[in-house]
């Protein structure tokens, strides 16, 4: 159990420290952790728990504390709320410890022409590491063919119109609910 | 200690209501973290703490935009911390941090054990089919967003294929792909305005 919490505990820090360009970024290691390294979850339950995550309110890193409540979840509720939180402090806090002390200095650094250098060289990076997590999520949930319509859908929604993408999933799953029940 | 961060010194009192309480601010931010879902959330967060609330300028509020924009971490995160330290010292970032992220953690966690505990009916099941199939469209328009901002040249294409492969083919984690593609991407991409410019003075005479 302290090994889980250990294991917790170092991912989600080191993986706070990476995550350039937000929560997401850093999925493609999630994942690899925590359905790979520790077989804390199947891929398919990884998914779940990924989609659950962006159909509710709140930043879109609160993934990482279902990943903690899964992986502590066989030692009961109350370990499983543990997990969760050790998971969450783990991501929040290492970035925003950095974003606190790296304010003080930021007066100076704003006009660097090296800001808008990195800023151009984080944006590659950044998309190559969405594009992976986007091939992990669609090897799962795109399996079928109205699967494979609903997402097509859902990427052309938020590409050509102003939708809130919570109203889209909502309205996705009701859908689904009616059709493939 | 407050004001480290403000941009002009000059400015003392820069048409700013005057500062909130903590409990103002844990409310406001709060609300944020209930009120906030994937996309877009840094203008609603200016909106609210700039003209709303008026607790900051726009002088203010950009600089801390600019900052966790480069840095790791979500930017609504970030800007919790920038913003609660802006109106009231390292007391006022911790409160906002604590008081976005603890009522969506609460309603995750709820989902979550609903999931694993009732979770396993064809209901569910069904409905979760049409989410993640939507949250997979979603994360791949958030590709299509994030490369047109990043594809400035062919090599930028090359490096977004070679992260690609480090993570999915050489199964390796984030940070290393970081560290090792960092330095390519940063070399490339570095200021060359200064060369850039006595090529143009070296060339306009003709």
């Amino acid at each position: 159990m302290i090994k889980t919490f250990t294991h917790l505990a170092l991912l989600f820090s080191s993986l706070s420290l990476s995550a350039f360009g937000g929560g997401k970024v850093v999925l493609p290691s999630m994942h690899q952790a925590a359905v790979g390294e520790y077989q804390w979850m199947t891929d398919q339950q990884f998914v779940d728990l990924f989609s659950i995550s962006m159909a509710a309110p709140g930043p879109s890193m609160m993934v990482v504390s279902l990943i903690g409540l899964k992986a502590c979840l066989h030692y009961g509720v109350f370990m499983a709320i543990l997990g969760a939180l050790i998971a969450t402090v783990s991501m929040f806090v290492p970035s925003s410890i950095l974003v606190f002390f790296a304010g003080k200095f930021w007066d100076s650094w704003e006009e660097s022409p090296w800001r808008h250098s990195i800023q151009q060289a984080i944006m590659p990076i950044s998309t190559g590491l969405i594009l992976a997590a986007t091939v992990i999520i669609a090897k799962t949930s795109i399996h079928t063919v109205p699967t494979a319509i609903m997402g097509i859908v859902a990427l052309g929604l938020m590409l050509f119109t102003k939708i809130n993408p919570v109203l889209m999933m909502a309205v996705a799953g009701v859908i689904s609910w009616i059709f493939l029940k | 200690m407050e004001n480290q961060a403000a941009p002009n010194p000059d400015q003392k009192t820069p048409g700013v209501a005057s500062p909130p309480t903590l409990l103002e601010l844990a409310s406001l931010f709060a609300f944020i973290g209930m009120t906030s879902f994937g996309g877009g959330l840094t203008a609603y967060i200016r909106r609210l703490v700039v003209s709303k609330k008026q607790w900051l300028t726009d002088e203010e509020f950009l600089p801390g935009l600019g900052l966790v924009q480069l840095l790791p971490g979500a930017n609504v995160v970030g800007l919790s911390v920038y913003i609660g330290n802006h109106l009231r010292g390292p007391i006022g970032s911790i409160v906002a941090l604590t008081a976005m992220i603890i009522p969506p953690f609460i309603m995750v966690c709820v989902l979550g054990f609903l999931y694993f505990y009732a979770g396993k009916t064809t209901d569910a099941g069904a409905i979760l089919a049409g989410v993640t199939a939507a949250a997979c469209g979603l994360m791949a328009s958030m590709v299509f967003e994030a490369g047109q901002k990043a594809i400035t040249g062919i090599f930028d294409v090359f490096l977004i294929a070679l992260t690609f492969a480090l993570v999915r083919l050489g199964h390796l984690h984030v940070p290393y792909v970081i560290l090792i593609v960092s330095p390519l991407a940063i070399w490339w991409h570095r200021p060359r305005t200064v060369t850039g410019a006595s090529h143009q003075e070296r060339e306009e005479p003709r």
